[in-house]
This record gives C-alpha cells, sequence and structure tokens, in this order.
C-alpha cells in the first residue's frame, strides 16, 4: 500500500484525476460534464473557476480520526434542514458567495436575491437578449454534473439536484450553445428555445 | 497492603566514614518512602530515583501508578520486578499514525501478556487505562475474573473486543467505579453489558458509551443511575433520546460531565421546558460534549446549564456561526472548545469576543475537505480573531483551508504561551495564500515566540528553513508531528541536532533518506520513538541504524508490491525489552 505523495498542479489549473492509488478522492468537480464530449478547457474559459480548485488528496488525509469524520457528520449534515447552502458564482468574478436556497420561495424570489448580490440583471430564458453581452443568465450544475438552465422544472426539483450556481454572460452563454449545438446536432440538455 | 523491603541498612559507601553518622540520608528510610508517596507527576518520581540507590528503593516501592508510553520499549516482567505495588496502569500500544490507518492491521501491541503477568504481580491492580492496544473480548473476560479489586477500565483507540468483553467487565467487576469507552474500532453486537451491571451495584462514578451505536435497555440504564449516586460523568449514546436523558439528568442533577445523545426531536413546549429546567439543575455541570444531529431549536436549553461549563466538545455538531455565537454567550467561563468548522471564521470571531479564559481551541473539519465547497471552513481570519480576545491560549489545533505567514507571526505575538501548536493547512503543501511564498516563516514565528512549546505539527509548503528554525528555537519541544515538507536530508538533521528534549518524531511523505537518518543515531535513545514513511529512507540505511545501535528496535513495515530497497514505514524505538518476540510477518526486526 505505499503511500506515494501526490504531485499538485498549480492553483488555477484543471485537476483530472491522476494516481489510482488515490482511490478514496473524487474527481476534480471542475469537470464540466454536459453528457456530450466536449473539451472541458473549452467551457472553464467560458465558466471561470475559482483560484482555489479542488485538488487529488493523499490517503490517510488530514489526519483526522475516521470517527470524527463523514459518516456521522454526513448524517448529521443531512439533517440540517434549516438551510441548503449552494456557492453562486459569476463570471468575471474570481470570489463566490454563498446562498441558501430553502430561504427561497421560488425562483422569482431566487432572482431577486441574485440580483441583490450580484451587480446585473439577470434574465431568464427565452427573453429578447439584444444587448447580450450587458446582460447575464443563470445556470446551475445538476447532481449528474450537467450545466442547466434555472427555470426548467419545478422549483422543488430545483432543489433536489441543484450543486451550484453559475450566472454566465448572456452572449458568451449564446455562443457556447451555438457551438454545442453545432458539434452535437441533436437535443440539448436544456428546455430553452434559444 | 504494603509490601516492604526485606533490608533497610544504610549505604555503606556513604561519605561519611565516622561511625555516629552512619545514615546516608538524614531520615529513615520509612520516612523517606512516606515522603515520595505524596510525590504523583511521574517526572518528578523518575528524577527522584536517579538521586542514589536509597531514593531509587523507596521510589520504586512507594509508586502505585505507572505509565507505559510505548508497551514494547519494556516487558511486564521487568516492570513488575522494579515496581511492585503498582495499582494503576497506564499502557499505550501502535504509533500515533495508525489512527490514520497508516499501520496495517493486526501489528501488534496486544495487552494480554501484561494482564497474565499482572494477573500474578500485580493482584490488586485497580485501574487500567489503555491507548492503541489490541484487547480481545477473552482478555477483558481474563481482566474481569483476575483483579477482585478491580475499578477502572478506560479504553481509548483500541481495537479487536466486541461489546461481549464489556459484558464481562460489567458482570464480574464488583467495584467498578469506571467505565470509558472511547473511539475504539469496536464489535459492538449488542447493548447487553450494560444490563449485566447486577442488581443494587451503586458504586459507578464514571460511564461513557458516547461511541457505542447499539440501543441500550433503558430502564437498566435508568436504574444504574438512580442507584449511583456518586455518578460524575455520564456519556450516553445517541439512541438515547432528549426525553430519555431529561429522565436521567433529574436523577442525576450532580454530574459533572454530561454527553448527550441524539438531539433530533421535535419537543413540545412542555418537554423543552422539563429538559431546560434538568439542565439547569445541574449545578456541577462543567463539561458538555455529545451534540450529534443537533437543530437550533435544542441549543437555548442548555443556555442556564452553561454558566460554569469549562469545556465544551462540540465537534459532532454541525453548527452555523450564529448558533455558535449564541450559545457561547453563555458560556463565560470556557476554558476548551472543541468545534467544528462549520462554524466558519464568523463562529470563531464569536469565540474571541466571548470567551476570554479560553486555554484551548480545536477547529475540526466538518466535511470531507476533497469532495464539497459547500463548507468553507475556516481560514487565518478565524484564527487571528482568537487570538485577539484570548490571550491564555495555549493549545490549539486547527484545521484549516488556507494560511498566511503574518497572520501566525500576529497570532503567536498575541499568544506567546503556546505549548502546543498543530496546524493543519488542509491542502499538501499549499504555499502563503497571499504572498505566494513557503510558510517557514510562519512556524520560524512560533518556535521563536513560544518558548514554552512542547508540541508542534507543521503543515503547507515549508522547506528546510522551517526545520532550522525549529532546531535553533525549539528548545522544549517534545512531539513533533510532519507531513509533506521539508527539501531535503539537511531539514531533519537540523531538528535531530538542534531539539535536546525531543521525544516523538513522526514524519510522513518527507523527503528525507538515510543521511538524516542517521545523521544523530545515538539521539533516538534519547526519544521515545520516531515513525517515517513515504520518506527516501532505504532498507540498507535502516540496516546500518539497527548495526549502530543495537539497543534500538529497528522495525520496518513492509507491504507488498513494493521496492524492496525502499523501507515504506520504519519504526525506531528504545527498549529495554529486546526486540518483539510477537512481531507480525509483514514487520521485519532489523
Amino acid at each position: 500500500m505505499g503511500i506515494k505523495s501526490e504531485q499538485h498542479s498549480s492553483a488555477s489549473s484543471i485537476d483530472s484525476s491522476s494516481d489510482p492509488s488515490a482511490a478514496g478522492a473524487s474527481s476534480s468537480s471542475t469537470d464540466l460534464r454536459l453528457g456530450l464530449s466536449i473539451s472541458s478547457s473549452y467551457y472553464n474559459d467560458l465558466f471561470p473557476t475559482p483560484t482555489t480548485t479542488t485538488r487529488v488528496q493523499p490517503l490517510s488525509w488530514p489526519p483526522i480520526r475516521s470517527i470524527l469524520r463523514s459518516a456521522h457528520l454526513d448524517k448529521a449534515l443531512d439533517h440540517k434542514q434549516a438551510s441548503l447552502f449552494i456557492k453562486i458564482y459569476m463570471e468575471g468574478i474570481p470570489i463566490g458567495r454563498k446562498l441558501n436556497l430553502f430561504a427561497q420561495d421560488g425562483y422569482d424570489s431566487l432572482i431577486a436575491t441574485i440580483a441583490h448580490m450580484f451587480p446585473t440583471t439577470v434574465l431568464c430564458p427565452g427573453a429578447d437578449r439584444v444587448h447580450s453581452d450587458k446582460y447575464h443568465v443563470l445556470t446551475y450544475e445538476d447532481k449528474e454534473g450537467d450545466w442547466m438552465m434555472v427555470g426548467d422544472v419545478p422549483w422543488e426539483m430545483f432543489l433536489n439536484n441543484v450543486k451550484r450556481l453559475k450566472i454566465t454572460r448572456a452572449d458568451s452563454f449564446d455562443r457556447a450553445m451555438a457551438f454545442l449545438k453545432l458539434i452535437n446536432g441533436g437535443p440539448l440538455p436544456l428546455g430553452t428555445n434559444s | 497492603m504494603n509490601l516492604k523491603r526485606k533490608n533497610p541498612n544504610p549505604d555503606p559507601s556513604s561519605p561519611d566514614s565516622d561511625e555516629s553518622t552512619q545514615l546516608s540520608s538524614p531520615f529513615p528510610d520509612e520516612v523517606l518512602e512516606r515522603v515520595l508517596s505524596l510525590l504523583n507527576s511521574r517526572k518528578d518520581r523518575n528524577s527522584v530515583s536517579l538521586v542514589c540507590k536509597d531514593w531509587y528503593d523507596a521510589e520504586r516501592w512507594s509508586r502505585t501508578h505507572v505509565f507505559i508510553g510505548n508497551c514494547y520499549s519494556v516487558s511486564p516482567e521487568i516492570l513488575t520486578r522494579r515496581f511492585p505495588n503498582i495499582r494503576s496502569v497506564t499502557l499505550k500500544g501502535k504509533p500515533r499514525f495508525s489512527d490514520f490507518d497508516l499501520v496495517p492491521p493486526k501489528w501488534g501491541a496486544c495487552v494480554h501478556s501484561w494482564l497474565l503477568v499482572f494477573a500474578t504481580k500485580y493482584h490488586f491492580l485497580e485501574a487500567l487505562r489503555l491507548k492503541r492496544m489490541t484487547v480481545s473480548d477473552e482478555s477483558l473476560k481474563f481482566l474481569a475474573l483476575s483483579f477482585p479489586n478491580f475499578k477502572a477500565l478506560s479504553l481509548l483507540s483500541c481495537d479487536g473486543f466486541s461489546t461481549d468483553g464489556l459484558a464481562s467487565i460489567t458482570t464480574h467487576c464488583k467495584n467498578l467505579t469506571e467505565l470509558d469507552i472511547q473511539e475504539n474500532d469496536i464489535d459492538d453486537k449488542s447493548g447487553k453489558w450494560l444490563s449485566c451491571f447486577p442488581e443494587n451495584f451503586m458504586s459507578l462514578e464514571v460511564l461513557n458509551f458516547a461511541n457505542l451505536n447499539s440501543d441500550v435497555n433503558f430502564e437498566a440504564l435508568e436504574r444504574l443511575v438512580s442507584w449511583c449516586k456518586s455518578l460524575k460523568v455520564l456519556k450516553v449514546n445517541e439512541n438515547i433520546t432528549l426525553e430519555q436523558l431529561q429522565r436521567l439528568l433529574v436523577l442525576a442533577p450532580h454530574l459533572r460531565e454530561v454527553g448527550t445523545g441524539s438531539l433530533l426531536q421535535e419537543l413540545t413546549p412542555r418537554q423543552h421546558s422539563e429538559l431546560k429546567s434538568a439542565f439547569s439543575n445541574c449545578k456541577n455541570l462543567n463539561i458538555l460534549s455529545g451534540f450529534t444531529e443537533v437543530t437550533s431549536i435544542f441549543l437555548p436549553v442548555l443556555y442556564p446549564a452553561c454558566t460554569n461549563l469549562t469545556f465544551l466538545n462540540l465537534s459532532y455538531a454541525v453548527l452555523q456561526s450564529d448558533e455558535l455565537s449564541n450559545l457561547l454567550i453563555h458560556c463565560p467561563l470556557l476554558q476548551r472548545l472543541w468545534v467544528l468548522d462549520s462554524v466558519e471564521d464568523e463562529g470563531l470571531e464569536a469565540v474571541g469576543s466571548n470567551c476570554p479564559l479560553l486555554e484551548e481551541l480545536r477547529v475540526f473539519p466538518a466535511s470531507d475537505p476533497h469532495e464539497d465547497e459547500i463548507v468553507h471552513g475556516v481560514t487565518e481570519i478565524g484564527f487571528l480573531a482568537v487570538s485577539y480576545g484570548c490571550k491564555k491560549l495555549h493549545y490549539v489545533l486547527y484545521f484549516c483551508r488556507r494560511m498566511t505567514n503574518a497572520a501566525v507571526t500576529t497570532i503567536v505575538q498575541n499568544c506567546p504561551d503556546f505549548t502546543h501548536f498543530r496546524l493543519c493547512i488542509m491542502n499538501p503543501r499549499q504555499p502563503d495564500y497571499q504572498t505566494g511564498e513557503p510558510m517557514d516563516e510562519a512556524f520560524g514565528a512560533v518556535v521563536k515566540t513560544c518558548t514554552k512549546l512542547r508540541r508542534l505539527a507543521v503543515s503547507g509548503l515549508l522547506t528546510d528553513l522551517t526545520f532550522e528554525y525549529i532546531g535553533k528555537y525549539a528548545k522544549n519541544l517534545e512531539t513533533l508531528s510532519v507531513a509533506f515538507a521539508g527539501s531535503s536530508d539537511w531539514g531533519m538533521e537540523c531538528v535531530l541536532k538542534g531539539c535536546p528534549k525531543l521525544r516523538k518524531l513522526e514524519i510522513r511523505d518527507c523527503p528525507f533518506g538515510n543521511a538524516a537518518l542517521l545523521s544523530s543515531f545515538r539521539k533516538y535513545e534519547s526519544m521515545r520513538s520516531l515513525w517515517m514513511s513515504g520518506c527516501k529512507v532505504t532498507m540498507n540505511g535502516c540496516r546500518l541504524l539497527a548495526q549502530e545501535m543495537p539497543r534500538l528496535n529497528v522495525e520496518v513495515i513492509k507491504e507488498c508490491g513494493n521496492d524492496d530497497c525502499q523501507a515504506d514505514k520504519l519504526y525506531v524505538y528504545r527498549s529495554v525489552a529486546g526486540p518483539r518476540k510477537d512481531a507480525p510477518p509483514f514487520v521485519l526486526t532489523l
């Protein structure tokens, strides 16, 4: 079982899982998968990740007794029904914010809260995007790692599936969607009419 | 029953040859023994035993408690020969890194061979405290049956036994005062052991079964608590409900230390106020722990009970910063606090504001740090806030996601009395996040400023400079833990040459090799142990060490599939008992 020291990439680069001996570590959560084979580096230009990316951790690290660890606490975290805190980033701003989704009543409330947190107007899908470099759209990463437009599914289902939120520029989002349509041809995993 | 020595003759080599002053010491041996029996500190006793032969003898006859930091450093035969009157034994077994799964199972440290000798030599043994030992059900049964006066059993981080073994203890130990079962790898079959206490059993003072998962019979527990009027410590497991806890507190309002069960329960207003009243009637309550699945609604129940709290263990409670803040307002006398990093920097700011008497702080990571981005954890900001508000802070264990040299320098200026400084920046080799530089200056500041420092754990990106600082300034350092640090052999050499009081050195995944290992091989005889894993030492280097120092046990743990030349896991320790006789095949004694 010898413990091999991990080589760590520098802060802002993307980590794809390297050493097979790090069996316990999860793969990088910066890996954006749409269920289509698109290179993650392209997507990461559109969706800049924060400076502290997840790294592949060595075994038996950090040095904390397993009895204090996840098994106990995951259960405890699940029971914290008072809040569902998720991270939300805006394209161009490296530091994200935290948002308690349980404190929102629905999509309207969510948009209003976000408008207070970030300097933008968030559009719902399908709206006119005349000056699309000034406007932003709201997307979320679901449990399967796919990026979806916010507002497609009923609020409860959204709460069940959302992992994190991203505010991206409307025109770069359009470009990304157009590119995907081009290379894929088939239906996008978004219920929009873009 | 004190066994007297047989030959109380004075020392014939006394410097006074005059016959009128035949006694080498100014008072009779019986007086010396009586005086020495008042000494409790083992360090003092060790010093006393070195004065002269008379004092050595007097000390050994009067010692009733013995502490053995490494069970392989001495044999039970040697121990019982030197100390005939022992009533209480503390034994530690496996190297500390076994807590993090770095030591394979069945490595050793079995208590049974000790118990066999104790059964004949220490028939009146009263207390046994084991840490990181392997204990079988057979051993527990043997213990329960062999020592008629047995009173206190404490098992911490042990493995190899099941709840059946506990049942032997509760069934047979008629004078049991303490049963403390903590964080063990135990085969938890059932809670029946609690029901095995005899009827009218009254002597229990300490009962801790917080880490056992099986249900116990609540009626049996209630009966036990109501009969044991001297009960001071009660830590229940998470199957005990709030309502049951309330009933127990009403029966035992004199408790000093309480560990709660699960707090996930909807309380009616009546239940809420009954519980609050039960807690506030516990006037002696100093220590609270447990708090699994705590909800905000529960916490105010505790507020009246917190006035005299000195130790609050929230390491199983996922609290937000405001919840902690509201709780701490009621804990002005707090000296020790253990929390999860879910409280974040804001929570720690509340610590700084509300706990001026705080001496010890431990902050543990709430979630798997390399999975979730949801929990922010704590940073240098929280630690700084605590250091500004808690001037008496001297013990810290801090798991954080980022740190700076400047912050640590300020922290130790605020709190120069650190004796234990254990900082874990959770991403290995992470630099100062503001400057991008190594964290050398941080630990340099720690060792330069904190002259009383006894224990240090380092982390982050560190070059040999850190170890130069440690070797140069950490003159009271006894324990050092190092991981993913250093640039070359020179780092480790600095520590070995520079720290005169070093006793335990544990190293993993550092670029230290044979040159470092062999640079001060005589040093290891003045230490309890050295652990090196994932480093660059080879089998040949270890063999050389073993050759040069025959009184050291040099052991390599060999695991399959690895290069035969590399010594993956090295464990070196001094011993008067010679090489292990019970080493498993994967432990090579060189």
